[in-house]
């Protein structure tokens, strides 16, 4: 049985995906079949936050998306350049210095941008921290995190 | 080229089917595998039990496609398609302030990404004993819309519940949506370790039907299922209840309940959150917007 190619748009870039088997994991197509490594894998039932992307400008997380189910989608991942939330959020992130080890910082940056895109200019402070309860810093380096969650929505236009 | 998959990453195969109508989705199910097709909402407890090999299915039938996607006010009811995602559900403009218990049910499940995938519909048919939707649905006296091949059918929620992963679900039947029959007054109240990462150890949800005039108080996290509880909703009365009367109806409640400890909490203290949740519930059910004076 012939499968059609699996369409999806990473940042901005138009791919054609032949032979994508169903089961195939988003988080796996873009690391290991797109060679994407900025996503990471942290735990992988969906608890840690690490490979958070966007699809269509809204967060899921890509180690239980199956690839198939966002077919036709625009994915933005970390890797991302110019798209203006998630420019915003990485520069705060730089900014306060948020990070220690680094590994759950694409998830962080990528939820933040997600939560920027999604409530605009009047996102609350405590909007964006509850937003972000389900990205882990397994450093526990969350203060500078917090900083850097303020100076995103501060910077807002 | 890169490597083409982590050796780690590897599950047993299955065929992904996205029918686009329901008969075909039913179709789709009828012709499937026995015992190995799955039906597939937004994936984040299928994918999960696949991953744990708790259920390794050969077919997986995908419900994006289909038109269920929706919500819908008509008289203060509401009606919430299978396939909505929380998300959706969480930031409808008028569900805060007619059901501010559904609220903050939807608004307990996981994470923001998580709810952007995760539907009623799966959160139903898991039917897990600490689904934060199911006591709030419950307390909202929620009907459940099934469809299968002998056609369409209503099953009251307390009845479509049976246990974790057991529901009243008939061979090749889907779950097409939930009907709440009036907005109430309401509140959910829970306690967990981590909010986003960890299921509830006790939870409560509590309504005020303002066309009954009565409380209806719903329990979850304590095993087998979430359970309704009439004698502790009679112990209400029937408008607000005095301080005496809160405290002898959470007594009643803590006795009613099949609680015992498992390696989320002890016995111990699942009855003192019983007891305190359901008193906090209660009293912001009652301070809601029309709850009862």
């Amino acid at each position: 049985m012939s499968r059609p190619p699996l369409r999806l748009t990473v940042n901005g870039a138009p791919h054609e995906l032949p032979d994508v088997p169903g089961e195939e994991r988003l988080l796996d197509t873009l690391r290991w079949r797109l060679g994407m490594k900025g996503t990471k894998e942290g735990c992988r039932t969906g608890d840690c936050g690490a490979c958070t992307v966007l699809i269509d400008r809204t967060s899921v997380l890509a180690c239980l998306t199956l690839a198939h189910e966002v077919e036709g989608g625009s994915v933005t991942t970390i890797e991302s350049a110019g798209e203006p939330t998630l420019e915003r959020a990485r520069a705060a992130f730089q900014a306060a210095g948020a990070l220690q080890c680094g590994y759950c910082t694409p998830g962080f940056v990528v939820a933040l941008a997600g939560l920027l895109a999604e409530r605009g200019a009047s996102v609350t402070e405590e909007e964006l921290l509850d937003g972000l309860q389900g990205n882990l810093c397994r450093c526990t380096g969350y203060a500078a995190i917090v900083r850097a969650v303020r100076g995103a929505r501060e910077g807002a236009p | 080229m890169p490597r083409a998959r982590a050796p780690a990453a590897a599950v047993a195969p299955f065929e992904l089917l996205a029918p686009a109508t329901p008969d075909e989705a039913i179709a789709a199910l009828r012709t499937g595998p026995p015992g190995a097709t799955a039906v597939l909402a937004g994936g984040t407890d299928l994918l999960l039990d696949i991953d744990a090999g708790r259920t390794d299915p050969t077919r997986v039938v995908s419900l994006r496609r289909l038109p269920w996607r929706t919500l819908a006010w008509s008289d203060g009811a509401l009606t919430i398609g299978s396939t909505l995602p929380l998300r959706a559900v969480e930031d409808d403009p008028a569900l805060r302030g007619r059901l501010p218990g559904l609220w903050e049910a939807v608004h307990a499940v996981g994470s923001v990404a998580l709810r952007h995938r995760a539907t009623l519909g799966g959160n139903l048919g898991r039917s897990a004993p600490a689904s934060d939707l199911v006591p709030m649905l419950l307390a909202l006296d929620a009907e459940v819309d099934l469809v299968g091949p002998g056609g369409a059918r209503t099953v009251p929620l307390d009845r479509f519940v049976r246990a974790s992963r057991a529901t009243d679900l008939r061979a090749h039947e889907l779950i097409r949506g939930v009907r709440l029959p009036e907005s109430r007054p309401s509140a959910y109240r829970w306690q967990r370790v981590r909010p986003a990462n960890d299921i509830s150890q006790v939870a409560v949800a509590a309504a005020w039907s303002p066309q009954a005039r009565r409380w209806a108080i719903a329990v979850g996290g304590v095993p087998p299922r979430p359970v309704r509880l009439p004698e502790v909703e009679a112990a209400l009365g029937t408008g607000p209840p005095s301080a005496a009367a809160l405290a002898a109806a959470a007594d009643l409640l803590v006795r009613r309940l099949p609680i015992a400890t498992d390696r989320r909490a002890s016995e111990e203290y699942r009855r003192h959150l019983a007891g305190t949740l359901f008193e906090r519930a209660v009293r912001a059910a009652e301070a809601a917007p029309g709850g009862p004076a």
